[in-house]
């Protein structure tokens, strides 16, 4: 009974303490709750649809003794609520870290951070194009970047990759348990013939790449939303007075 | 030996930054590099930056082709260029154009020589007139003028 409820209780430990904190008073996270849900739900079709395809494909699949059973889509319950728990985690603790701390210092990176960024996930997509996980998480990771860089003009990539360097901590607990760390068979399983092979700890490489633009999507669409909801507030707030 | 290539490039980037800053950036695609001069763009994003993704590719090109003939030579070329504009970008972003307000106050001889030769060349809001095209060497003139203050 309880092995089977394994990935729920991954995704209810990654949530709950965010959830819990969400209503201090200082924090008021709560607030968000509607635009966190706009916002990765809009990251989510494509990822899911991508998880879905990849799934289909073989290149990864789920071992279902560690799930409840319910399966849409070829995917897990777990793996449906995995795309709003982390999500929330990363957005909650992006919010708190942004609203205590001035992070705008990292911010002078951004530049550096496309010109790797850019270097790596072609050089990457380049060598490897026959290895499927490798190559899509390399266009998609090189997309949102030079996206968020040259087209949306955010000056913030710099601190929130600071936030996920923080994140990679809480990244490496939930993602060493999905793919095999402490337990007996992963939860997740990897055709090897589709990525790389290199593993930190148990995650391959390919997973925190992907995270992290997923990650930098999240954050776009929050702050983009958020901002429209307070413009919103102010010019109501304006007109009733 | 490796080693070697890398610190050979290095340097020899510094070389290639005054011909390309002069004759390229300054030349034929001026029309990217103008609103660094006069600021012609708005918002955090000026059109110059897009010149880093022109400087992407010869470093892409030559990973990519290191790696396939087995991380050789042009590997580490493409380390040594990779690794040139870090620093390019360390200092130019950062110390010259202050996007940090970090190592405002320096009195380090070699960053006040960089900076001051950086300002003239920004002097020169036009395409033709210009001077101190190099970027981590400047004119030997610079560096005098802040040893000697600071005896």
């Amino acid at each position: 009974m309880l092995q089977s409820s394994t990935y729920l209780l991954v995704n209810f430990f990654a949530v709950i303490i965010c959830f819990i904190a969400s209503f201090d008073k200082r924090v008021q996270f709560y607030k968000y709750f509607g635009i966190f849900l706009i916002s990765s739900t809009i990251v989510a079709i494509p990822f899911i649809a991508w998880d879905v395809w990849f799934t289909d494909m073989g290149v990864w699949w789920f071992n279902t003794d560690y799930t409840t059973g319910l399966i849409i889509a070829g995917l897990p319950i777990e793996e449906w609520m995995f795309f709003y728990c982390i999500p929330f985690a990363c957005i909650f603790t992006y919010y708190c870290l942004d609203r205590f701390f001035d992070l705008s210092w990292a911010n002078v990176f951004n530049n550096v951070i496309v010109f790797i960024t850019t270097i790596v996930c072609v050089v990457a997509a380049l060598l490897y194009h026959d290895k499927i996980y490798t190559f899509v998480t390399a266009l998609v990771t090189l997309g949102a970047i030079l996206y968020l860089h040259f087209i949306a003009k955010r000056d913030w990539l710099g601190q929130a990759s600071f936030v996920f360097i923080i994140l990679m901590i809480p990244f490496f607990l939930v993602n060493g348990v999905l793919t095999g760390s402490g337990i007996e068979t992963p939860i997740v399983n990897y055709n090897s013939q589709h990525f790389l092979n290199v593993r930190m700890l148990t995650v391959p490489i390919e997973d925190a790449v992907y995270g992290y633009s997923q990650f930098m999507l999240n954050v776009y669409f929050f702050t983009l939303l958020k901002k429209k909801y307070s413009d919103k507030k102010e010019i109501k707030s304006a007109l009733t007075e | 030996m490796n080693f070697l290539i890398v610190i050979v490039v290095f340097i020899a980037m510094e070389g290639a930054t005054w011909v390309i800053h002069k004759y390229v950036m300054h030349g034929f695609l001026w029309v990217l590099h103008r609103d660094h001069h006069d600021h012609s763009t708005d918002g955090p994003l000026e059109r110059n930056d897009l010149f880093f993704v022109i400087f992407a590719i010869p470093a892409i090109l030559l990973f990519y082709l290191g790696v396939q003939q087995g991380v050789n030579y042009l590997f580490y070329i493409g380390l040594g260029i990779t690794l040139y504009g870090m620093a390019y970008f360390m200092v130019h972003d950062i110390f010259i154009h202050q996007r940090a307000k970090v190592i405002k106050k320096t009195e380090n001889p070699y960053l006040l020589a960089i900076r001051r030769a950086h300002k003239q060349h920004h002097k020169h809001l036009g395409k033709e007139e210009g001077e101190c095209f190099g970027f981590l060497w400047v004119p030997i003139k610079y560096f005098k003028m802040y040893f000697n203050k600071n005896k």
